[in-house]
Order: C-alpha cells, then sequence, then structure tokens
C-alpha cells in the first residue's frame, strides 16, 4: 500500500509542494507566493502536486509538513495589532536602551529600529526577583487588574511578560499569566521565562515581544490552515518546520512563532545533514544561494550546527546589530548579503563592490528587463556566457544580454577593465565573499573548513558552487536532486524534534544535583508534551542533553554535548573533562587549575528519524555535450561544453570546464574538476590532480 | 595591481583580523572584553605599518595600535625576532595610555623572514596599583608597569614576567588568561596570513600593504582637497567632580592642496593632578577618529588614511601627558577630544557633524564583601549618555559616543557581584531641543546586597557643564551623581556603608540646529 507525505514551503518568492510517495516517486511543484493570503499559495502548491499525482487529499496518510515565512513578514510589515509590554519597574525601557552600543564605530549616521512594542504600549509592574531566583517582592494582582483595564483601552490582544532575572526563577511571571488567564482570557500572554529562559535582559526582552508580537497573526493563520486542510478532507494534522530544524504540532507552534523564524532555511540545512548521511559524508557545508542573500550551514557528523542568538530584520544596510535579536534555539545560518540580485559598485579607493544592496526581484538585474538598470551578479553570470539569454527557467523567461553588456562595458570603464574581466570580477569577488564569510564563521566555532565538500542549492547556488569551493580548498561539491525545491524536501526528512534550554548557573563542582533534577525534569516534560502532541509514540521518544560552560570569570559559553542525562552519574569530573576537550578544541589551549562554571542546560526531545527516500529519475539521451557555448574565463574566450542534466548517467565523467544546464538552474563547473553521477542522482564535482 | 585582485586580497586580510578578534573575545575572562567589547586587533605589514584592523572595539584602542607596533620594536631595539617570540607592553606612551591596556605583538613569518606582525590591545580586569579611577597622584601609584619585553621567547614563557604579572594583580588567573588568548588570536593570524599567501601564491605582502595604504591615503586626500580651505576653530569645555573645568581647544587646518588636516590643540588646559592626562598616542586616535567618521566612513582605518591627519600638541597640556602625571582615566578627557574638532568642522561640512554628545562613559568598579563574607573586585563596567543630535536625524539616546564600547547587562551584573539594580531607563528630556534632538541620557540607581562596607570607584563627568547644542540647537542635561540623594563632588575612591544607596543621571546629548 503506497504512503503519502506532503510538504509545504512558503518562501519569499516562490511557495515550493513536494509530495512524496512511499514507492519513491515525487511530485514537486512551485507557485508564486500570494503574500495577501499565505494560504491560497499554499493550497494551489497542494492542488498541483496532488493533481498531478491523482490522490485525494485523505490518501496523504504519512505526515503532512510546513514551512513558512509568515512570521518574518510580520516583523518586516508591522501591520499587526497592538501588543502590550510589562517589564520591572525601574527599567522600562529596556527596548529603548538595547546595550549602548552602535554597530558601526565610524558611521555617525547608523540608526536603530523602532522597538516593536513602543513606549505607550508598555506597563511597568512593581515586582522584583534577585539574582539567586529569591523574590524580593511579588506581584500585587491589583496593579496587573489595573494594567489589564488599560490593555482593554488600548485593544491590546497579546502581551509580552519580561521582569528582572526571571530566567532563574518566573514565579512572579507565572502569577501576572494567571491574573490575566482569569481576568482577560482572550489576551494572549507570553512570559520570556518560558520563552527564551536565558540571562540578558535585552535579548529576552526582545526574543519574547516578537513572540508576543506574531502570536497574534501566526495563531489565526494556523488555525485557518488547521480548518481548511480539514474541510478539504486531510486527515493528517499539520506539523510545522522550526528554526531549530526540528517540527512541532501546529498548535504548539502557535505559542512560540518566534520559534518559526528561520523555518524555510532550517529546512535546507537539514536537506544537506540527509544528503550527508546518504553519501557517508560525516561534515559539509550546505550552501544556498538565491536572489538577495547567500546562505551556508556547516554540517557536523551529519547535524547543522545550533546557535542561541540571531538577528531579524536588519534595518541599516544589513549592518549586524541593526535588526532584533532573538535568543532561542535556531540553526546556525551564514547569511549573506550576496546573491543573484546583488549589485556592483566601484568605490571611492577604486575598488569592486558586491552588495549588499540588491535589486531584488523588483526591477531585478538588467537582464530581467524590468527597468534594473545596476548591473548585478545574475547579469554577470551572463555577460560571461554561465547563463544563456534563451534558457533561463527553461525558456520561459528571456533574459536581455546587450542590456547586461552596456551595463558591464561602464563597470569595466569606472575599474580601467575591459567588460568581460569586469564580469568575471563580480564573479570572482560575490564567490571569495561568500568563502570568506564561511572561513570565519567556521573559525569562531573552532571548525576547520578547509577542504570540506559543498552541497549546493538555491537558484543560484549551483552557478557558483565551484568556485566558491575552490576559495574555501574543497575538492567536492554535490548538486543534489530536486535542487529547486529542496527547502520543502528537507521538512520531510526531519524528525519531530524540539531544543529547550534554561539558564541554572552554578560551578560544576558546587552542583545541586537537587535543584538540576528540577530544572531537567521540567524541560524533559515540555518536549514529551510537544512529542505527543507531534503525533510521536512513547517508544520513540529521544532525549540529549547538552551543557554550556565556561571558565569562572569568562563571559562566553562553551557548549558540551553529554553522552547520556547527567543525572545518571552525576559525575562533575568525566564533565569537566568533556568541556576541557572541547574548549581545546575551539580555542586551541585548556587551562588548568580554573574552576569551570555551568550557565545553561539543554535538553533536545525528539522522536526518530523518519525513512523516506526519493527515486531519482533516470537519465535521459539529449543535451550530452554536444552543444556548447564561448564563455569568458578571467578574460578568456573559452569554447565550454553544454549539457542537460537528465542526460548525465552514471557511467559518464565529464570532464571541466562544463555547463550543466536544468529548468530552474545552471551547473557551472571549472577546470581541473570532473563531474559524475551518484546513485542518488545527485551530480558531483570532484577535483583532479594534486591541488 | 587591479581593482578586482586587490580588492579579493583585501578582503581577505580584514577576513584574518575580524577571526583574529573574534577568537579573542569568545576566550576572553575580561568581562569588559567580552560583553562590552573594548579590545583592537590590528595586522601590519613589515614595515609595521597597519593594513587592516577588526571591525570591533574603540577608536582609542585600534588607534592607538596602529601607532603601538612600530613604537614596540623601535623600543626593543636591534636584537633579531625569531619564531615563536611575543612581545609585550603596557607602556601608557607605546599604545592606548593606561596600565590596564595590554598589547600583545607577534612577528608573522614565512620562509623564515618576517612577512607582517599580528597585534591585539585588550582593557585587562585588573593591573593592580590604584585600580579604577583618577585618584592616583602619580603613574606609579596606577598599577604594575611593563616596558617592552619578550612575553614569549621562541615559544618559550617568560616565567619571571609571568611571575611578576601573577603576584601584582588582584585577578592573576583572568589577567594570565586573557595574556593567553591574546597570544593565541596572535598564532591563528600567523597561520592564516601564510594560508592566503600558498592560496595567491604570495612569497610576502609588502606589495599588496603597499597598494592598500597607498589607495587609502589617496582617497583620504582626495576627500580633504573637495573641502574648503582654511582654518577653523573648535572649544569643548567639560567639567571634572570637584568643579574643576577643563578646556579642548582646537584649531583645525585643512589644506586642499595637499589634502591634509593638522589639528593644534593650543589653548587646551594644561595637565591635571588627577589621573585624566591623556597620552598623545590617544589624543590621537580620537582626534582621526573624529575627521575620518566625519569625512568618509566607509574608508578603511589604516596607517594610509590616517597619515593625512596630523596633530600639534603644546608642551605642557592635557592631551600631551607627560611622565609622570597620573593617566589611569585618560578616557574622561580623551573621549571628548572629538567633541571641539567636530565643531571646526561644522563650519566645513555641517550636515555631517554630530553635536555635542555625553562624551565619556561613566565608568564604575565595586568591591567589598557580599553577604557570605566572600570577598569580590568587580570588573569595570560603564554607562553611556545621550548622543548628539546629527544634520538630519536625532541624536541616539543612551549610547556609547565616540567609543564602540556596549554596557554590560544589568542580569550579568547582578549574577556576578552583589549589586541590586533599583533602576535604569531613560530620563526623557535630558537631550537638547533643536530641529533634531539630542540623545537622552538614563538614571540608575543601584545599592549592594552585604552586611559590610564597601568600596565604590567611579568616574562621572559633565556634572555642571552639559553638552553644548550645536548651530543653534538647545544644551543637553549635564549629569547627577548622588549618593543617598545627596550630590557627590570628589572623584577618589569611597568607602561606603552597606545600606548606602547610588544614583547617576547621565548627560543629555546636545540638539542640532534652532527647533
Amino acid at each position: 500500500m503506497t504512503r503519502y507525505s506532503l510538504a509545504i514551503d512558503i518562501g519569499g518568492t516562490f511557495t515550493d509542494a513536494v509530495l512524496l510517495a512511499s514507492d519513491g516517486r515525487s511530485f514537486v511543484d512551485k507557485t508564486l507566493t500570494t503574500h495577501n493570503d499565505l494560504l491560497e499559495g499554499f493550497f494551489r502548491g497542494v492542488e498541483l502536486v496532488t493533481g498531478r499525482a491523482g490522490i485525494k487529499p485523505e490518501e496523504v496518510d504519512d505526515v503532512l509538513v510546513h514551512a513558512t515565512t509568515v512570521v518574518t513578514n510580520a516583523l518586516i510589515e508591522r501591520k499587526g495589532p497592538p501588543v502590550a509590554l510589562l517589564l520591572t519597574e525601574g527599567f522600562r525601557d529596556v527596548l529603548y536602551i538595547r546595550e549602548e552600543h552602535r554597530y558601526d564605530m565610524y558611521d555617525p549616521q547608523i540608526e536603530f529600529a523602532e522597538p516593536l512594542i513602543p513606549a505607550e504600549r508598555t506597563f511597568t509592574v512593581d515586582e522584583r526577583m534577585y539574582s539567586d531566583g529569591t523574590v524580593q517582592k511579588g506581584v500585587d494582582r491589583d496593579e496587573i487588574l489595573d494594567i489589564i483595564r488599560q490593555c482593554r483601552e488600548k485593544g491590546i490582544v497579546s502581551v509580552a511578560v519580561c521582569f528582572l532575572n526571571a530566567y532563574r526563577n518566573g514565579e512572579n511571571e507565572e502569577t501576572v499569566r494567571k491574573i490575566f488567564a482569569e481576568e482577560a482570557p482572550d489576551i494572549y500572554v507570553s512570559l520570556s521565562s518560558v520563552i527564551a529562559p536565558q540571562m540578558r535582559e535585552y535579548l529576552r526582552a526582545s526574543t519574547v515581544a516578537i513572540n508576543a508580537y506574531t502570536v497574534p497573526i501566526t495563531r489565526p493563520y494556523l488555525t485557518a490552515l488547521i480548518s481548511e486542510l480539514k474541510n478539504r478532507g486531510f486527515k493528517q494534522q499539520p506539523l510545522i518546520m522550526l528554526s531549530n530544524g526540528g517540527v512541532i504540532g501546529a498548535e504548539r507552534a502557535s505559542t512560540m512563532p518566534v520559534r518559526m523564524i528561520e523555518s524555510g532555511p532550517a529546512a535546507g540545512a537539514l536537506v544537506a545533514c540527509y544528503f550527508s548521511r546518504i553519501f557517508g559524508i560525516r561534515d559539509l557545508i550546505s550552501f544556498d544561494m538565491g536572489g538577495t542573500t547567500a546562505k551556508a550551514c556547516l554540517i557536523q557528523g551529519h547535524e547543522p550546527l545550533v546557535t542561541g542568538t540571531f538577528e531579524v530584520d536588519r534595518r541599516y544596510r544589513f549592518k549586524p546589530g541593526s535588526g532584533m535579536p532573538i535568543t532561542v534555539p535556531s540553526i546556525d545560518m551564514i547569511e549573506i548579503g550576496a546573491g543573484g540580485g546583488s549589485i556592483a559598485t566601484v568605490n571611492d579607493l577604486g575598488l569592486l563592490k558586491v552588495g549588499p544592496e540588491s535589486a531584488g526581484s523588483m526591477p531585478g538585474p538588467v537582464s530581467y528587463g524590468r527597468g534594473g538598470t545596476d548591473p548585478c551578479v545574475t547579469d554577470a553570470d551572463l555577460v560571461l556566457g554561465i547563463l544563456a539569454a534563451d534558457r533561463f527557467l527553461g525558456g520561459d523567461m528571456k533574459l536581455d544580454l546587450e542590456g547586461a553588456q552596456a551595463a558591464y562595458e561602464k563597470l569595466g570603464q569606472a575599474l580601467n577593465l575591459p567588460r568581460d574581466k569586469a564580469a568575471w570580477g563580480v564573479f570572482e569577488l560575490v564567490c571569495e565573499q561568500m568563502a570568506g564569510a564561511t572561513r570565519t564563521h567556521a573559525t569562531e566555532r573552532g571548525i576547520d573548513y578547509r577542504g570540506l565538500p559543498l552541497l549546493a542549492f538555491g537558484g543560484a547556488g549551483p552557478v557558483h558552487a565551484c568556485m566558491v569551493a575552490e576559495l574555501t580548498e574543497s575538492t567536492k561539491v554535490i548538486y543534489p536532486p530536486l535542487a529547486s525545491v529542496l527547502s520543502a524536501f528537507g521538512t520531510l526528512v526531519t524528525p519531530a524534534q524540539i531544543d529547550l534550554v534554561r539558564s541554572y548557573v552554578t560551578t560544576l563542582d558546587g552542583t545541586d544535583w537537587d535543584a538540576v533534577d528540577g530544572v531537567l525534569k521540567s524541560m524533559t516534560d515540555e518536549g514529551k508534551t510537544a512529542l505527543s502532541e507531534a503525533g510521536i509514540r512513547d517508544e520513540d521518544f529521544q532525549f540529549s542533553f547538552s551543557m554550556e560552560m565556561r571558565y569562572l570569570g569568562q563571559q562566553f559559553e562553551v557548549r558540551v554535548d553529554l553522552p547520556e542525562d547527567p543525572r545518571i552519574k552525576k559525575d562533575t569530573a568525566a564533565i569537566a573533562g568533556l568541556f576541557e576537550t572541547e574548549y581545546k578544541r575551539q580555542y586551541g589551549l585548556k587551562l588548568d587549575g580554573m574552576q569551570i562554571e555551568v550557565v545553561n542546560w539543554l535538553v533536545t526531545a525528539s522522536g526518530r528519524q523518519p525513512e523516506r527516500e526519493t527515486a531519482p529519475a533516470a537519465g535521459g539521451t539529449d543535451g550530452r555535450g554536444d552543444e556548447s557555448r564561448v564563455l569568458q574565463i578571467r578574460g578568456e574566450a573559452t569554447d565550454v561544453p553544454v549539457w542537460q542534466r537528465s542526460a548525465v548517467t552514471e557511467t559518464d565523467k565529464i570532464p571541466g570546464p562544463v555547463i550543466i544546464e536544468e529548468r530552474e538552474t545552471t551547473i557551472f563547473v571549472l577546470k581541473d574538476w570532473v563531474v559524475t553521477r551518484h546513485e542518488s542522482g545527485s551530480l558531483v564535482a570532484e577535483k583532479t590532480g594534486d591541488k | 595591481m587591479d581593482g578586482v585582485e586587490l580588492q579579493i586580497l583585501w578582503s581577505n586580510l580584514i577576513g584574518i583580523v575580524s577571526e583574529q578578534a573574534r577568537a579573542l573575545q569568545r576566550t576572553a575572562f575580561s568581562p569588559i572584553v567580552r560583553e562590552a567589547g573594548d579590545l583592537a586587533n590590528g595586522l601590519f605589514d613589515e614595515k609595521a605599518r597597519m593594513v587592516a584592523q577588526a571591525v570591533t572595539g574603540t577608536p582609542g584602542h585600534i588607534n592607538s595600535l596602529a601607532a603601538a607596533a612600530r613604537n614596540l620594536l623601535d623600543d626593543f631595539g636591534d636584537e633579531e625576532l625569531k619564531p615563536g617570540d611575543v612581545l609585550i607592553t603596557n607602556d601608557p606612551w607605546m599604545s592606548a595610555g593606561h596600565f590596564f591596556d595590554v598589547t600583545v605583538l607577534s612577528p608573522i613569518f614565512r620562509n623564515d623572514r618576517i612577512i607582517g606582525y599580528a597585534g591585539s590591545t585588550i582593557h585587562h580586569s585588573d593591573i593592580g596599583g590604584y585600580g579604577i579611577g583618577s585618584g592616583a597622584r602619580d603613574i606609579h601609584e596606577e598599577g604594575l608597569w611593563i616596558p617592552t619585553l619578550k612575553l614569549y621567547d621562541q615559544g618559550e614563557p617568560n616565567e619571571t614576567l609571568f611571575k611578576i604579572i601573577r603576584r601584582n594583580v588582584r585577578t592573576p588567573d583572568a589577567v594570565i588568561g586573557d595574556l593567553g588568548a591574546q597570544v593565541a588570536s596572535g598564532i591563528i593570524a600567523a597561520d592564516r596570513l601564510n594560508a592566503l599567501c600558498d592560496r595567491y601564491g604570495l612569497d610576502d605582502i609588502a606589495s599588496l600593504s603597499e597598494e592598500i595604504i597607498t589607495r587609502s591615503e589617496e582617497a583620504t586626500r582626495d576627500v580633504i582637497r573637495k573641502l574648503p580651505g582654511g582654518t577653523y576653530h573648535g572649544k569643548s569645555v567639560i567639567d571634572m567632580p570637584g568643579g574643576s573645568e577643563i578646556v579642548l581647544q582646537t584649531a583645525v587646518t585643512v589644506d586642499n592642496e595637499k589634502g591634509d588636516i593638522v589639528i593644534d590643540f593650543e589653548g587646551t588646559s594644561g595637565p591635571s593632578s588627577m589621573g585624566i592626562n591623556v597620552v598623545p598616542a590617544y589624543t590621537h586616535a580620537y582626534a582621526t577618529f573624529a575627521v575620518r567618521s566625519t569625512l568618509n566612513p566607509e574608508l578603511p582605518n589604516n596607517a594610509g588614511s590616517l597619515a593625512p591627519i596630523r596633530l600639534k600638541l603644546p608642551e605642557s597640556s592635557i592631551v600631551n601627558a607627560k611622565y609622570p602625571s597620573p593617566c589611569n582615566a585618560r578616557h574622561v578627557v580623551g573621549m571628548h577630544v572629538p567633541f571641539p574638532i567636530l565643531k571646526a568642522l561644522a563650519q566645513v561640512v555641517p550636515d555631517q557633524v554630530v553635536a555635542e554628545g555625553s562624551g565619556a562613559v561613566w565608568t564604575i568598579q565595586i568591591g567589598g564583601k557580599d553577604a557570605d563574607g566572600k570577598p569580590f573586585t568587580s570588573s569595570m563596567f560603564n554607562y553611556s549618555g545621550g548622543m548628539g543630535a546629527r544634520a538630519g536625524k536625532p541624536g541616539i539616546s543612551a549610547v556609547c559616543y565616540p567609543t564602540g564600547v556596549s554596557a554590560v547587562p544589568v542580569e550579568v551584573l547582578e549574577a556576578s557581584y552583589p549589586i541590586v539594580f533599583k533602576c535604569k531607563e531613560l530620563e526623557h528630556g535630558t537631550g537638547g531641543t533643536g530641529k533634531q534632538p539630542g540623545g537622552d541620557g538614563q538614571r540608575i540607581g543601584y545599592k549592594l546586597r552585604t552586611g559590610q562596607p564597601w568600596l565604590l570607584n567611579t568616574i562621572p563627568s559633565r556634572l555642571s557643564a552639559p553638552p553644548e547644542g550645536l548651530l543653534g540647537g538647545g544644551d543637553g542635561a549635564a549629569g547627577v551623581f548622588q549618593i543617598n540623594g545627596e550630590n557627590v563632588v570628589d572623584t577618589r575612591k569611597r568607602e561606603m556603608q552597606p545600606d548606602d544607596e547610588v544614583f547617576m543621571i547621565t548627560p543629555g546629548g546636545g540638539g542640532y540646529g534652532a527647533a
């Protein structure tokens, strides 16, 4: 009996749909994202793939997974209903004061985004928690009743609470939640001690404010999704993709939208993990390049790196620090303002610059012929001959070659270089920017990036990946199948998973294991509930434990993954050994005789890895390199054979330079590389020779 | 070298210093390095000229570090450096102007030849002596003075020096740990620079560095050549607790033929008996910051872009500290150095300047015993006031300017020390009025959870002379510093009673243009 699973990924431009059958067949399609009503595009995608498979909704009997950009959109558009913030008295401006830091020291004109919740909807409460978790002053019920009355007057539908030191003890926040539940059950309350129970008041307040702000948008969206799926005869409850790379039930997701922000990109990183298992390669770099940005993620031991803090909605020239910080577990992504639409300019020093300014999709690159006049990365790809004007999106979109050439003629004049050398410069520089960001990111995490294989996807990824690989000293690039809808596919190879973090600060030697038991038990209980809601059976529950530690006196923690629940052996000496090993790996030294301090306790609750596979389409016959076109490589005209991807078989060994085309993207492989086809349907480029 | 090749190599160099800085910041013990970002990393060519700097830190550190490599090498003398050698100093005149800032410099070898140097300066958590504050009477009271020495000799630690340091600071583990982090960051830089040379087939970075420095210098001169030539004057008056006033006076001469700027500090106050004297390198650091951030913040910071800006310092002056003047709290004056220059530049490029702001961040250090009787000494932490308004934008409230540090979060401090904050929020209306208003300062109150007397060391400024508005904008409000509701006038270390409460309002920034 064939089983079907369905995935829908709503991104900024396209909504991707993937339907997988248990016999290995797959059905994929893309439709434009409908920003006014995201569900319209969702169901159009659903209809397209179920229609092609010829199945009815009730036949989707395996999972139904959804990744969505709804939360990010809500934050960028800022059209949500009014939301209030409750803070400790004396600290009302936490969101305005931030960290008192100018993120660009030399630029006196920098700007910060207005706080998501403004001063006129911020209330303070006369309560106080000490840093050791003892209550200095509890919450007065009448004060909260008065705030509720004012919230009513202001039409508030959702409230964020962030009290000082609530990461240590959330009792006062919990009291507020209870009073709201009794007196104003229609107002949704987000607590910092639940959403992000970690030290540092600005990070926590920013995170809980984002959650409260997006709940009134995400909840109706997910509720409508659940009911519409039911109306159409789908039997499965939808699962939602989270930023940490796990999926959970839609109802639970609706209470923590802040965890859904990197939903789509996280799914992309998971595909990389999936292929790392298929290829038996433990460590690799996923490389996803689209229209405005490129994203990379380091995969280590078949798992993506995760981070505790990231930033959304960078307001001022894409600069780090100009957005809003979020502190929830998330896949650790390198995001670079370099995509197909990134604009090339010449600066005051006479140097070439690419990005971060982007022509986006409107007007887009010059070659789109929609009024764009600035030379973009895609234009360079066209001028160089990597892209062909009449082959873009299978020929559905004709590119303006003359326009692109004229734009590069002009750029070349400013650089005192011939047109084609300027275009090659843009190609090389944008690749170097991505390689450079990857090098820095990896070093910061103590990882040697040199030689790690790349997994390339996204519209512009396969065009640039081989060059990026040269610059990161990599010798292998994998081009997976379904590259154009890869993130949607990623959601289907994802286990149910929730990552939980609590701060409980103690020296390692002085650990009070009863207190630890209380902390860890509350987290495992929360994990169990979330997994049950995602339809996971009790016997499939898995828990793993980590601790974030540092030498006493340091301010930055090192994460240590534990082989088992630390409560079993309570072996602080063994934990200290793990910490020292990890510290030495990251920073090249360990410090003898220093006390170790535990800051955060982490629990990952997951279901088992699902087993779903795709059977690749068989190789074709047409387009086996019998065509060629002239490319301008490093300013020299080179005749390069052109293949169609579908024509490559498992016995082929295609030497570079070569162009391999498919409908949504083009693979460009350099000289001294050779391309083969893997049984998974992936193409693999490998560097030949001794270097 | 064409504009593409150069850009690619240059991005690589900046990547190397960024890696170096990140590694340093993550491994640092001193909270002021980690939480506040008080550090600088630079990469130097074989002539000890700074070619790239990390995008972190403070102008005070970075621009002082720019000169430090040359100073250290000159001071070290003729002895040839070998692989594995690491130099160290905290000499205020060599580097960043007070003992807390320790500079470490490592030669980078390639094929047995020095091709460059990796340097870092960080603010250490302690350096013995007086501690934070301006109360020492001469420089020797301020702490341990480390002359230019080898910290490592061909990879072997200088055990004598380590022992001396360990015995002379209050937090030896943290200081030794932070020195280790500095040395490690130098090793990373050397490794990466060699990898870069391998990747691009370079024997050294001499021609690359020459190109970078020449282009940066030319671009800076070109910007200056577009300005109307002449001499422009600006003056700032600041006050120290206790009522003494300090005048910073500058004459900024724009030579639009040569494309250079000379800043003459004639008319500036003389040396102070307090530890607020500024060494020339630190004065230079904030003066060049003012010019460069105003004229073209996009230009990179290196030996070339700094070269067209020169200083003339009067012999006897608070901005030209001489031995044995104390200079521990030199930032109190140094962070105001940009303002008279900005006032002069307001006559040249009025749309690009910033009005006077609160200037120096207020630094605080506490020490004593907690409720259980366990002794503690906090690291330094700091709070900002309002930034001055810009021509087209208001001043930012509660943000560090001109320095680039951050505040340590309240929760981090409360978890680390027995301090309890009563308030930390904006003091509305402290920013000056104007077409664009100045940023607001903040109100901050705290006490200790202890049954014992404790020590408070704090350095407020601008308690009577507020930041001035610019071009018709209103003045910001002056600051307030109180203990138990009484204004405090002296600036020495102070013994506090268990229940004493501290309350401060940091100054607001000046407005821009008539309202």
